[in-house]
C-alpha cells in the first residue's frame, strides 16, 4: 500500500525536504477510541486530519483529540536516560549507565520491598510484558491506577445499542467529557430517546442537553433510593452510562440496578486502553496504589504519575524509577527516569471502553534516545540475567 | 478563454486498462512527473479499502497507477493541506469542484502560489460518508460491505462491483429519501464540472474508453497539448452527440441540486428554536473553523476573551458562531467539511451556504468561483 512519498529533489536540482504523510492512528485521549490520522512531514507530526473511515468517530473529534500530536512534539519530551546527581538533580545519562544503576538497585531488594505501577495508557503489549517482569522478579506489588473504578469482566453496551435505546441514563459530564461518546447520545435523543442525566453540580452540559438533570448530593445516595421516575423508565432499550463513580462500590450497585432491570450499563474510564490493562494488571484506587507504594521500598513506574494523586506515599521509598514519554510530576521526584516512546511512535494494541481491540501503528520514529516500554522492560530483564 | 472540448485516452496500454474512462487523467500525471514539470502529485490513494481514501504525495510516475479509479465515499478536501505544508512544491493536483473552489479562495487571500498548481479537475456528482456507505451497502444492497472491491456512480445510482465479479445498483434518490447516499452538502452542490480548475475530466457525454475534457484556462490547454504531442495520450473531437449529452447530464445534476438547495435552506431549516437546541451543544472544540479550507487567519478572533470566555461551554452563540459566520459565510465553498467533523451532529454547512446564497444573490459574489475578493472582506487580516 502506498502511504509515504519521499520528494528529495525538486525541478532544478536541488534538494527538497517535503515529505507528506496521512497516517491512521488511535486517539489516546480517552477510552472512546477514536480514529484519527496524523498528517507528517520530514518525518515529524505537524498535524492531525479527519479519519473519516473510522467506525468510532467517522472523522469528528473533540478538542482535546483533534490537538493529541501535542502530546507528540510536546517540548516536555524526555530523550535522555536521567541519573539524579549528589546535588540531588536529575541529569542526563545514559541508557548503559542507566539500567546498570537500575539493575543494582533492584537486585538489593528482596521481592516483597519491590512495586511496579503500571498505565492505563499504555498497550496491552507493553503491560503484558511489565506483568512478566514482575512475575520473573517475584514480586506481587503490582497494578495500576483505575480511579474509583474496580476490576470487572462484564458484558457491556456498544455503541449501536446507544444509538437504539430509548431511555439513557447518565451519570457524570459524559457530554463534555467524552464527546464522541456524547454525539451518540445525542443521535439518540434526536432518534427519540429519553435522555436524564445526574450530577453533583447544580448544571452540566450533559445535563443541558438533557430532557431532565438531576442534582445529586453522592451516587451512592442517588443509586440507594432511585427516584422511581427514573427506575421506572429502566429497561431492556435502557442503557446506563457513567464516567465517574465516588466509590468503588457504586460500580456494583449499578450493575444490580441494570441486572434487576434488563438495562445495559457502559462504564466510561479516563484511560484509552484501561479496559485492556484490566485483563493484565489488578485495578487499583487511589487507596491501593498509595498502600503499594507504602509496603515497597523501589518503586518502577511505568505511564503513570502517581505524584499527580498520591504524592506524599512517594516520600517513604528509598529509589524512584520512572519510565516516561514526557515530564511529568514523578519524574521530577525520581532517581532514575528512562525515555519512553508514546502511542504515535509504537505498535500495539488499545482496548477502547467498549471493548474493541484497536490496532496502532508506527508513525513517527522516537525522540533521542527513546525507546518503547517494552524494549525497555526487556533490557533491564535481560541485565538482570531473566528471560522474558 | 472560450471552452474547448475534446475526448482523451492514455496511450500506455496498463493505464488504458486499469484507469477510469481511458486513465487520460492517469496519463496527464505521469507526464507532469516524467518532465519533471511538477514535484508531486497531491491525489487520493485507496487505503484499508474501497471506503478509506487517504491524501498522498506521489513523486514517482510509476505509482500513479495506485491511484487509479474512484473513491467516492472519501470526502477529503486538498486546499489547506496545500496552502498549510505544501506551499514550496510545483505540484499537480486532483481536484473536486469544491477542492478547486477552496484552491481559488486560498489564492486570493495570498495562501498559495496558483502559478505553481496544476488543477486537473474530476467532474463530480457527490461524496459519500464511509460509514454511511458501509452501512446502505448492508440495509440496501443487502451484501457485506468487505465485500465490495469497487464502487461508482452512473445514470443516478450507485454501483458497487463484488469480490466475485458481480454488480448491484441501487437508485441514489432511493438511498437519500432514506437519509443515505450522498453527503447533504453534495445533494446541494450545484458545480459538478470543476471549471475553475485547469481542466475538467469525467466520463459524462465521453464515449465508454475516453475521457472527456474540457479545458479551461490556457495553462490547461497547453497541458493538454504537450501530453499529447510527448505521446502520453491520444485525443480526438467529441461528438455533437457527446456535447449534448453531457450538457443534459449537467442540466439535470444542477435542476437536481436547486430541489435540494428548496428543500434543506428553505422547506426544512431548521426553525430558531431548533438552532438554540443545537448551539446549546456546541462543545467550543474548533474542528469547523480548523477543518474550513476557507479560514486561515493566524490571529483568529475566537481565540480571544472579549469573545469567546474560556471555561464557557456551550459558548454564546452570538460571538462564537456569529463571529465565525460574518467572517466566513461570505466566502462558504460548500464543501462540508465543518458539518463533517462536528461531534455534536450540528448541521453547519446549510446555515453558511444560505447565508453565501444569499450575499451571491445580492452582491454577485460567488465563493471558490469569483476572481475577487469577497467585498466585506478586510485586505488586513493576516
Amino acid at each position: 500500500m502506498l502511504r509515504t512519498y519521499f520528494a528529495e529533489y525538486n525541478t532544478n536540482g536541488e534538494k527538497m525536504k517535503v515529505i507528506l504523510n496521512v497516517a491512521h492512528s488511535i486517539c489516546p485521549q480517552c477510552s472512546v477510541g477514536c480514529g484519527i490520522n496524523l498528517i507528517t512531514k520530514e518525518n515529524k507530526v505537524v498535524g492531525t486530519y479527519p479519519y473519516k473511515r473510522h467506525p468510532i468517530n467517522e472523522g469528528k473529534n473533540c478538542e482535546k483529540g483533534k490537538n493529541c500530536f501535542n502530546l507528540i512534539t510536546t517540548k516536555n519530551r524526555l530523550k535522555n536516560p536521567l541519573i539524579i546527581n549528589k546535588n540531588s538533580n536529575l541529569s542526563k545519562s545514559n541508557w548503559e549507565e542507566a539500567l546498570d544503576l537500575i539493575v543494582s538497585k533492584i537486585k538489593s531488594y528482596s521481592p516483597s520491598q519491590i512495586g511496579i505501577i503500571g498505565s492505563g495508557n499504555s498497550t496491552n503489549e507493553d503491560m503484558k510484558t511489565l506483568k512478566k517482569f514482575a512475575d520473573a522478579l517475584n514480586t506481587e506489588n503490582i497494578g495500576y491506577y483505575t480511579g474509583n473504578f474496580p476490576e470487572f469482566d462484564i458484558k457491556t453496551a456498544t455503541f449501536e445499542d446507544l444509538e437504539d435505546s430509548n431511555f439513557i441514563l447518565i451519570i457524570g459530564d459524559v457530554i463534555k467529557e467524552n464527546p464522541l461518546l456524547g454525539r451518540r447520545i445525542i443521535i439518540a435523543s434526536e432518534n427519540g430517546a429519553e435522555i436524564t442525566s445526574v450530577d453533583s453540580s447544580n448544571k452540566t452540559f450533559t445535563g443541558l442537553n438533557s430532557d431532565n438533570y438531576i442534582q445529586i448530593r453522592t451516587i451512592s445516595e442517588f443509586l440507594d433510593n432511585m427516584d422511581p421516575n427514573v427506575l421506572n423508565k429502566l429497561n431492556e432499550s435502557s442503557i446506563i452510562i457513567f464516567n465517574k463513580l465516588d466509590h468503588k462500590e457504586e460500580f456494583e450497585k449499578i450493575v444490580d440496578i441494570a441486572k434487576n432491570t434488563k438495562s445495559k450499563i457502559l462504564p466510561v474510564m479516563e484511560q484509552c486502553n484501561a479496559r485492556g490493562v484490566m485483563k493484565i494488571l489488578p485495578s487499583l484506587d487511589k487507596n491501593g496504589i498509595a498502600e503499594l507504594i507504602s509496603n515497597v521500598k523501589l518503586l518502577y513506574v511505568v505511564g503513570d504519575n502517581p505524584a499527580s494523586y498520591v504524592e506524599e506515599s512517594l516520600n517513604n521509598l528509598d529509589f524512584l524509577i520512572t519510565q516516561d514519554s514526557s515530564v511529568n510530576e514523578t519524574t521530577l521526584l525520581s532517581d532514575v527516569v528512562l525515555p519512553a516512546s508514546c502511542w504515535a511512535e509504537k505498535t500495539g494494541t488499545f482496548i477502547n471502553t467498549t471493548g474493541n481491540v484497536q490496532k496502532i501503528s508506527k508513525t513517527v520514529p522516537a525522540p533521542g534516545s527513546a525507546l518503547e516500554d517494552q524494549i525497555i522492560i526487556s533490557k533491564i530483564a535481560k541485565k538482570m540475567g531473566i528471560e522474558l | 478563454m472560450n471552452p474547448e472540448y475534446l475526448l482523451a485516452r492514455s496511450k500506455n496500454p496498463e493505464i488504458l486498462e486499469k484507469g477510469e474512462c481511458g486513465g487520460a487523467v492517469s496519463s496527464i500525471f505521469q507526464y507532469l512527473l516524467d518532465k519533471e514539470i511538477v514535484d508531486g502529485v497531491l491525489t487520493l490513494v485507496r487505503g484499508e479499502d474501497v471506503y478509506d481514501g487517504i491524501p498522498s504525495l506521489i513523486k514517482n510516475s510509476e505509482d500513479i497507477r495506485e491511484t487509479c479509479g474512484s473513491l467516492h465515499c472519501a470526502p477529503t478536501i486538498f486546499g489547506d493541506l496545500i496552502s498549510k505544508y505544501l506551499t514550496e512544491m510545483k505540484l499537480a493536483v486532483a481536484v473536486k469542484p469544491c477542492d478547486a473552489m477552496a484552491i481559488n479562495e486560498l489564492e486570493k487571500r495570498n495562501q498559495l502560489d496558483r502559478e505553481k498548481i496544476y488543477e486537473i479537475g474530476l467532474n463530480c456528482g457527490g461524496t459519500v460518508m464511509p460509514i454511511t456507505a458501509r452501512k446502505m451497502i448492508d440495509m440496501f444492497y443487502k451484501v457485506d460491505p468487505d465485500d465490495v472491491v469497487k464502487e461508482e456512480i452512473d445514470k443516478g445510482k450507485f454501483i458497487i462491483e463484488l469480490k466475485d465479479g458481480s454488480h448491484k445498483a441501487v437508485e441514489i434518490d432511493e438511498l437519500e429519501e432514506k437519509g443515505y447516499g450522498r453527503r447533504e452538502n453534495c445533494q446541494r452542490c450545484d458545480l459538478m464540472i470543476p471549471r475553475n480548475a485547469d481542466i475538467a475530466c469525467g466520463n459524462w457525454g465521453a464515449e465508454p474508453g475516453w475521457t472527456f475534457i474540457e479545458i479551461n484556462t490556457e495553462k490547461g490547454r497547453e497541458l493538454v497539448e504537450n501530453t499529447k504531442k510527448e505521446g502520453y495520450i491520444e485525443v480526438k473531437t467529441p461528438s455533437e452527440k457527446s456535447l449534448t449529452m453531457r450538457n443534459k447530464i449537467e442540466e439535470v445534476m444542477i435542476k437536481l441540486a436547486k430541489k435540494f438547495q428548496d428543500k434543506y435552506l428553505e422547506e426544512n431549516y431548521p426553525s430558531p428554536e431548533k438552532w438554540d437546541e443545537y448551539w446549546n451543544r456546541c462543545i467550543k472544540c474548533y474542528a469547523c473553523r480548523d477543518v474550513c479550507p476557507v479560514c486561515y487567519c493566524k490571529e483568529c478572533a475566537l481565540d480571544k476573551e472579549c469573545y469567546v470566555k474560556e471555561d464557557q461551554v456551550p459558548p454564546d452563540p452570538l460571538t462564537f458562531q456569529g463571529v465565525k459566520l460574518s467572517h466566513m459565510s461570505f466566502s462558504c465553498i460548500n464543501c462540508g467539511q465543518c458539518e463533517d467533523v462536528c461531534p455534536m451532529e450540528i448541521p453547519l454547512a446549510v446555515i453558511y451556504q444560505r447565508m453565501q446564497k444569499k450575499y451571491k444573490n445580492k452582491t454577485g459574489y460567488t465563493a471558490g468561483i469569483s476572481e475577487e475578493l469577497p467585498p466585506l472582506y478586510s485586505p488586513e487580516k493576516e
